[in-house]
C-alpha cells in the first residue's frame, strides 16, 4: 500500500523563495502582462510578505518570483548597499533563495532597488526591480483610484500637463523633484518610482528590463528593453536633471554622477557619490586594486 | 552613529533588533499559554484582523511582539498568506449560531430575547488598585438563570422582512469556489459585496472607529440604530472530499446590523468578524450603511474607507516614512535652490521691490 507519505513532498516551513506556488504562479501572469503591456499598471494580490508594507514589499514579490540558486542580487536604497533595509531585504533572499549576494552592479543577475538606478550601465541580461511607494502619476491630479484608471485608459493626461505648466508659471521652472512622470512607448504615463530626474533617461531605450512593484498598493508595471520612455516636457522647455555634474565626491573624487549632499558644521556642503558601490570601486582602484567599473550612462556628467 | 551614513548596517540592524528582544526576554510557551489566558479580548481583536482564527498563534504573535499590534497582525498575516486554502466552509445561518450575546437596541423585546451575555457595558469602570495591593480581584459567581436562554436564536430582520419592513436583497446563488476571496485578490471598486464585507472584517478596529464615528457624528448621510447585535460561536462545517459535511471546528464571531430609518423603509448595514470585537463591528456595519450614494473622497465611501482601514498596509506606510529619503529630498532641493535664484534675478531685474503676494502651497506631484 501507498504510505500517504510517499505522495506528498516532506513538511516544510516555508517554500522555496517564501511566497508559495500560487502567488509565485499570480505573479508571474502579472508580471508578463506588464511586459505586455509597458507602462500600464496591473492589479496583483500583494500578499503578505514578512516585512512591513511600504518597505519594498512589491519590489520584494517581484525579486523572490524572479530568483533561483544561480542568481546573485543586488540591493540598494538611495544607491547604498548598506543602507540598513538594503541590507534586510538582500539578506532575506538570499536566506530563502540561497542566491548568491553582491554589491556590484555588474555581477548582479537581479538588482531590487529603492530611489535610484546605479550609474554603470545595465546589460540585456539583468533585471532590475524599483520598489514603488505610490505607483499612480495622476494621484495628485485625482486621489480616486478608481477614476484615475479611467483617465488612463482615456489616455486623459491634460491635468497633469496642467501642473507641470502652473509650476513653471509660478516657479519660473518645473518644480518636480524625483518621481518625474514620463509616457512609457508612447502610451501611459508612468511615475518611474521615486528615483531623481538625474535616472530617468536611463529607462529610455535601455538594454534591460525594469519591473516597477507596488506592494501596499497592488500594482505592477514594466519598462521592457528597448522601449521608449519619455519625460513629459513642453517643447519648448527641455528636460532638465539635477544640477550634479560638476559637483565632485569628496571621498572617492568621481565627478559627474549623482551625489548625497551632506552638510558641514562650518555651513557649507561636502558631497558624496550616491551609487555608493560605484564610489567605493573608484577608491579600491585610486589604491591600485584590480576592480572593474563598468562603462556609465553618464560621461563627465552628461548622459550619452 | 550617523544616520546618513549607517555603514556596517548589518551589524546596526542586528543590534536594533536584539536590543528590542532583550526588553522582552526570554518568549517560550508559558508565556505564550498566559497572554491566550490573560488577554482573550486582545486575542480576538488580533485575530480579526488578521483574518486567521488560531488563538495560541495569536497569543504567540502577541507575545513574540510584546504587544505591538500592528506588529502582531502584521506576523499573523505574512504566517497566513503561505497556508493553502483546503476547503471553504459552508455559509453560516443566523439561527445556527451558538448565541452568547444578543441585543437590539430597536425594540424593548424582540423574538428569542435580549440576551445580555458578558459585558463590561453596565459595570463601574473603577481601578482595581486593592490588586496591587494584595486584594486579587476575584470574579464572583455567576448565579445560573433558572431557564437558560436558548442557544439558537432567529435573526431578527428576519421579522423585519416578513413585516415588509425590509427589503429582501435577490438571492445570489454563487459556486463555493467562485466567491471573490480577498485574501487572493486585489481590491478594486466598486468592490464586489464579498469583498467589501471581508474588507471590513479585516480592517483595523482603531480605523473603523474612528470613521465610523465621523459618521455617527453627522459626517455620514444616515444615523445609525442597533438593530441586532451578536457574539456568538460558529461551527465550521466542511465538506470532506468523500461528501461528508462534518465540523471542523468553533469560531468566535461577532457580527452588527444597524439600521437607518427611511421612508421607503428601513435600510440595513451590515458587519462580521472573527472574535469579540463589538466596537469594531457596530463602526464596521455602520460604515456598510452609509457607503451607499456616499460622494467619491468623502470619509464613508466604500473606497476611502477600506483603503484606508487596512491595519497592515496603513501602518506600513506610515512607518516607511523612517526610512532614509535623502534622494528625492535632494533632487527637489535641487529645483527649490534654482527656483530661488530665478526670483531673486528677476527682482534684481525689476528694480523698485514689488511687493511680494502670499502664495497658495504649490501643489506638488506625490512621490
Amino acid at each position: 500500500m501507498t504510505a500517504l507519505s510517499d505522495l506528498t513532498r516532506p513538511w516544510a516551513a516555508m517554500s522555496y523563495g517564501f511566497l508559495d506556488a500560487s502567488a509565485k504562479r499570480e505573479m508571474r501572469r502579472k508580471m508578463l502582462k506588464a511586459i505586455a503591456v509597458p507602462g500600464c499598471q496591473m492589479v496583483y494580490a500583494s500578499r503578505e510578505v514578512p516585512m512591513a508594507r511600504g518597505w519594498g514589499t512589491g519590489g520584494l514579490q517581484v525579486t523572490l518570483t524572479l530568483v533561483n540558486p544561480s542568481s546573485t542580487v543586488k540591493v540598494i536604497d538611495q544607491g547604498a548597499d548598506d543602507s540598513v533595509n538594503a541590507v534586510s531585504i538582500r539578506k532575506f533572499l538570499s536566506r530563502v533563495s540561497g542566491a548568491k549576494e553582491t554589491w556590484d552592479t555588474l555581477e548582479a543577475t537581479i538588482i531590487q532597488s529603492r530611489h535610484r538606478i546605479p550609474e554603470e550601465l545595465m546589460r540585456e541580461d539583468q533585471v532590475l526591480v524599483l520598489q514603488v511607494p505610490n505607483p499612480e502619476p495622476l494621484r495628485p491630479v485625482e486621489p480616486n483610484m478608481s477614476i484615475a484608471r479611467e483617465m488612463h485608459a482615456d489616455a486623459d493626461y491634460g491635468r497633469l500637463w496642467l501642473i507641470l505648466y502652473e509650476q513653471m508659471v509660478r516657479s519660473g521652472r518645473i518644480m518636480q523633484g524625483a518621481s518625474y512622470p514620463a509616457l512609457v512607448n508612447g502610451r501611459h504615463v508612468m511615475t518611474p518610482s521615486p528615483i531623481p530626474r538625474w535616472d530617468v533617461p536611463k529607462l529610455h531605450m535601455a538594454r534591460h528590463l525594469t519591473f516597477l512593484s507596488a506592494g501596499r498598493e497592488k500594482r505592477i508595471f514594466a519598462v521592457p528593453p528597448f522601449t521608449s520612455v519619455q519625460p513629459l516636457v513642453f517643447s519648448d522647455v527641455p528636460y532638465r536633471v539635477e544640477d550634479h555634474a560638476e559637483l565632485t565626491c569628496h571621498r572617492s573624487g568621481v565627478t559627474g554622477y549623482f551625489m548625497n549632499e551632506i552638510p558641514q558644521e562650518d555651513g557649507s556642503s561636502a558631497y558624496e557619490v550616491s551609487d555608493s558601490n560605484l564610489g567605493i570601486k573608484a577608491i579600491r582602484t585610486r589604491d591600485g586594486e584590480p576592480v572593474k567599473i563598468g562603462e556609465t550612462w553618464y560621461r563627465k556628467g552628461a548622459m550619452q | 552613529m550617523a544616520y546618513v551614513a549607517t555603514r556596517g548596517g548589518e551589524r546596526a540592524i542586528a543590534q536594533s533588533e536584539r536590543l528590542y528582544r532583550a526588553g522582552l526576554g526570554t518568549i517560550d510557551a508559558a508565556r505564550v499559554a498566559e497572554v491566550k489566558r490573560a488577554l482573550p479580548w486582545l486575542v480576538d481583536r488580533v485575530m480579526g484582523e488578521a483574518s486567521l482564527y488560531e488563538p495560541e498563534l495569536a497569543a504567540l504573535a502577541l507575545a513574540q511582539t510584546g504587544g505591538d499590534l500592528y506588529e502582531t497582525v502584521l506576523l499573523l498575516r505574512a504566517w497566513r498568506t503561505t497556508q493553502p486554502r483546503l476547503a471553504i466552509a459552508e455559509p453560516v445561518r443566523q439561527e445556527r449560531l451558538f448565541t452568547h450575546r444578543r441585543i437590539s437596541a430597536a425594540f424593548k423585546d424582540i423574538p428569542g430575547g435580549q440576551i445580555l451575555g458578558p459585558t463590561l457595558d453596565y459595570s463601574h469602570r473603577i481601578l482595581a488598585t486593592g490588586v496591587l495591593e494584595g486584594r486579587p480581584l476575584v470574579p464572583e459567581p455567576v448565579e445560573l438563570a433558572a431557564q437558560p436562554a436558548p442557544a439558537h436564536q432567529p435573526s431578527l430582520s428576519a421579522w423585519q422582512k416578513a413585516q415588509g419592513l425590509v427589503a429582501d436583497p435577490p438571492r445570489e446563488e454563487v459556486a463555493p469556489e467562485a466567491i471573490p476571496d480577498l485574501t487572493r485578490e486585489a481590491l478594486l471598486f466598486p468592490a464586489p459585496r464579498a469583498h467589501v464585507l471581508q474588507s471590513l472584517a479585516r480592517a483595523d478596529t482603531g480605523g473603523v472607529l474612528a470613521l465610523g464615528y465621523s459618521a455617527m457624528r453627522g459626517y455620514g448621510n444616515a444615523h445609525p440604530t442597533v438593530n441586532e447585535l451578536r457574539l456568538a460561536e460558529a461551527d465550521v462545517r466542511v465538506k470532506h472530499p468523500r461528501g461528508t459535511v462534518f465540523s471542523a471546528g468553533c469560531v468566535k464571531v461577532s457580527q452588527a446590523e444597524v439600521v437607518a430609518k427611511e421612508a421607503g423603509g428601513i435600510r440595513l448595514g451590515f458587519a462580521a468578524t472573527l472574535g469579540w470585537n463589538e466596537v469594531k463591528v457596530i463602526s464596521a456595519a455602520t460604515l456598510d450603511l452609509n457607503a451607499s450614494g456616499a460622494a467619491k473622497g468623502s470619509a464613508v465611501e466604500e473606497e476611502f474607507v477600506l483603503y484606508h482601514t487596512e491595519p497592515v498596509e496603513a501602518s506600513g506606510f506610515c512607518i516607511h516614512f523612517k526610512l532614509p529619503h535623502y534622494v528625492t529630498f535632494q533632487s527637489s532641493l535641487d529645483a527649490i535652490r534654482d527656483a530661488k535664484a530665478k526670483t531673486a534675478a528677476a527682482a534684481k531685474a525689476a528694480a523698485p521691490a514689488t511687493k511680494t503676494k502670499a502664495r497658495a502651497p504649490e501643489k506638488e506631484l506625490t512621490e
